[in-house]
């Protein structure tokens, strides 16, 4: 199988209406007001809250800023404004700074040299905000999750991985950027690097220690049941490579599942009680 | 028998565990069909309950004749309609074997049914953990014509509606189930059955979004020679009718003769191999 480029080039417009209308039936087969999502000034989530816009109405859709002191970008809070601005949607800003300032100081063995754990906590808190909102207003929370950094487990176990719904959660983000030049917008952000924003200066390809381009096309293959063998030997990239994002891939799946139990009864939630999400 | 009928394709979306609200969708647009001069409707595969039922499949699951084919069959002799749908079959002798099984109803009564005999259990789908198998390939003689049925991912396997071709059928009915990511597959499959078998097919499939999965829809009444007759929308509720003439038939075997040319010993040769992949 070719690995090229062009694999990333499905139906743009086919996957927009596509999403729109899982997004759509979604809020109203589960009766709530509408969509509830965090909007951070990077590429995914300014993406969730278009398709959200497209599928429901901006004025469903509350986007929620939730800067931090210590993440600060203004830049950021102008790219959530524009597309918030350019998708009609709804926002609101909630200054988490003094909320995860508590969560140092009350935790016994908090330890500020831990970015990671520290950083965890940023994204835990952000779920709170956002649930809190939905709660309140009876809405579905959109989570921002794409397939890249799914597959790879980048991501907080219950922080951003904590929504009702994912939209984009089978895009690659090579393909997320392309889905957002097609709905409009603009080329800048729709470039713009990924961060997380646990700590200051994070960028996600630097800390994964691969360029997107190539994990993509390393995952797509690993998605269409290639060998790392073969993946290298059509990208041109060492074996080790693929390998490294394959065990990566693997290691990850407990981020990826609903908590396990160990196995008493006659069934067993979250391993063989099968049901539908809801009825309709 | 006749030697023209119109069949609608009735491409709906299914409230899951509902059987009552999809059975009343089934008879108005099975009385739509009629009002549209239709002698047969057709519906998508698990149109009575929905598709992704999950554990819920043995609540839903039904004896045959039990309930809803007695409501089936007295639609379809209030509306002097023929009409074909799938739903769970709960097993005759056992309490829990169920079957993804067509369902043909006409105005003299049930006709028969079709037990889906290829059961995907593969990447999204896990019927094999639900139901149990199919057996027999199922083509009827009736006053419309010799119908033969098949279910969703039979159409991958050839031998499903040649055997129903060779049984009589005229028309094949392939009541599906699909994803999206499946559309450009069953758009070529369902040519290749009708050339192959020289044969209508018709091909009625879901639409709606079910736990994350989307129905595209797409049904489709194909011709002998394999060109595209109707279709309908994409993703969307439709309903569509169309001409069956049967004598295309006798066209579409002259010029292509797929049946004539067929060679009885190579079956012996492809299940001696088969066993062995």
């Amino acid at each position: 199988m070719k690995l090229t480029p062009s694999v990333f080039d499905i139906d743009f417009s086919e996957t927009q209406e596509r999403i729109c209308r899982f997004i759509k039936e979604y809020v109203e087969n589960a009766g709530a007001k509408g969509i509830m999502l965090g909007l951070s000034g990077g590429i995914d989530s300014a993406l969730i809250a278009a398709l959200s816009s497209l599928a429901i109405g901006g004025k469903n859709v509350l986007a929620l800023m939730l800067p931090e002191e210590e993440n600060f970008s203004q830049k950021d809070i102008d790219d959530a404004k524009a597309v918030a601005d350019q998708f009609q949607l709804e926002t609101s800003i909630c200054d988490m700074t003094e909320v995860t300032k508590c969560f140092y100081k009350q935790i016994p063995i908090f330890d500020s040299n831990d970015r990671l754990c520290k950083g965890n906590i940023k994204a835990r808190t952000r779920m709170i905000f956002l649930y809190y909102y939905a709660n309140k207003f009876s809405r579905i929370v959109c989570g921002s999750s794409d397939k890249s950094e799914t597959m790879m487990g980048y991501f907080t176990k219950w922080g951003d991985a904590a929504a009702d719904i994912m939209p984009i959660m089978d895009l690659y983000k090579t393909q997320v950027r392309k889905l957002a030049i097609h709905l409009g917008i603009p080329q800048e952000l729709a470039s713009k690097p990924s961060t997380p924003a646990l700590w200051p200066a994070q960028m996600a390809e630097t800390e994964i220690g691969i360029k997107y381009e190539t994990m993509d096309l390393i995952l797509y293959g690993l998605e269409r049941f290639m060998t790392t063998g073969e993946i290298a030997k059509e990208i041109g990239v060492e074996k080790s490579l693929a390998e490294t994002v394959k065990r990566r891939w693997l290691s990850n799946e407990h981020k990826r599942r609903m908590p396990i139990a160990p196995k008493i009864g006659f069934r067993t939630v979250g391993i063989d009680f099968r049901l539908p999400r809801h009825k309709y | 028998m006749k030697d023209k009928i119109k069949v609608a394709l009735a491409q709906v979306s299914s409230k899951r565990e509902d059987k009552e609200a999809n059975f009343q969708k089934i008879e108005k647009l099975t009385f739509k069909a009629k009002e549209q001069g239709a002698n047969l409707a057709i519906f998508p595969e698990m149109s009575l309950t929905g598709y992704v039922v999950h554990d819920q499949i043995y609540e839903l699951a039904e004896k045959i004749p039990g309930p809803i084919v007695k409501k089936a069959e007295a639609l379809a002799k209030k509306t002097g309609m023929h009409f074909i749908f799938g739903m769970p079959e709960l097993s005759e002798k056992t309490q829990a074997t169920v079957f993804n099984t067509a369902i043909f109803v006409g105005p003299k009564g049930l006709i028969g049914k079709y037990r889906k005999m290829y059961l995907p259990t593969h990447s999204v789908f896990e019927e094999k953990r639900y139901f149990r198998p199919g057996y027999q390939t199922a083509a009827f003689q009736t006053d419309i014509g010799n119908i033969g049925l098949c279910i969703c991912y039979d159409i991958f396997f050839p031998e499903v509606p040649r055997l129903t071709r060779l049984k009589g059928a005229q028309l094949i009915v392939c009541i599906s189930a699909s994803p999206a990511i499946r559309r450009s597959y069953f758009e070529t499959l369902t040519c290749a059955r009708a050339i192959e078998n020289t044969a209508y097919v018709a091909y009625v499939n879901l639409v709606g979004v079910q736990d994350g999965l989307q129905f595209w829809g797409g049904s489709r009444l194909v011709s002998p020679n394999g060109d595209v007759v109707v279709k309908a929308k994409y993703d969307e509720e439709d309903f569509v009718t169309c001409e069956v003439d049967y004598s295309d038939l006798r066209t579409a075997e002259a010029f292509i003769p797929t049946l004539k040319d067929l060679r009885p010993e190579l079956f012996d040769k492809l299940k001696e191999y088969s066993e062995f992949l």
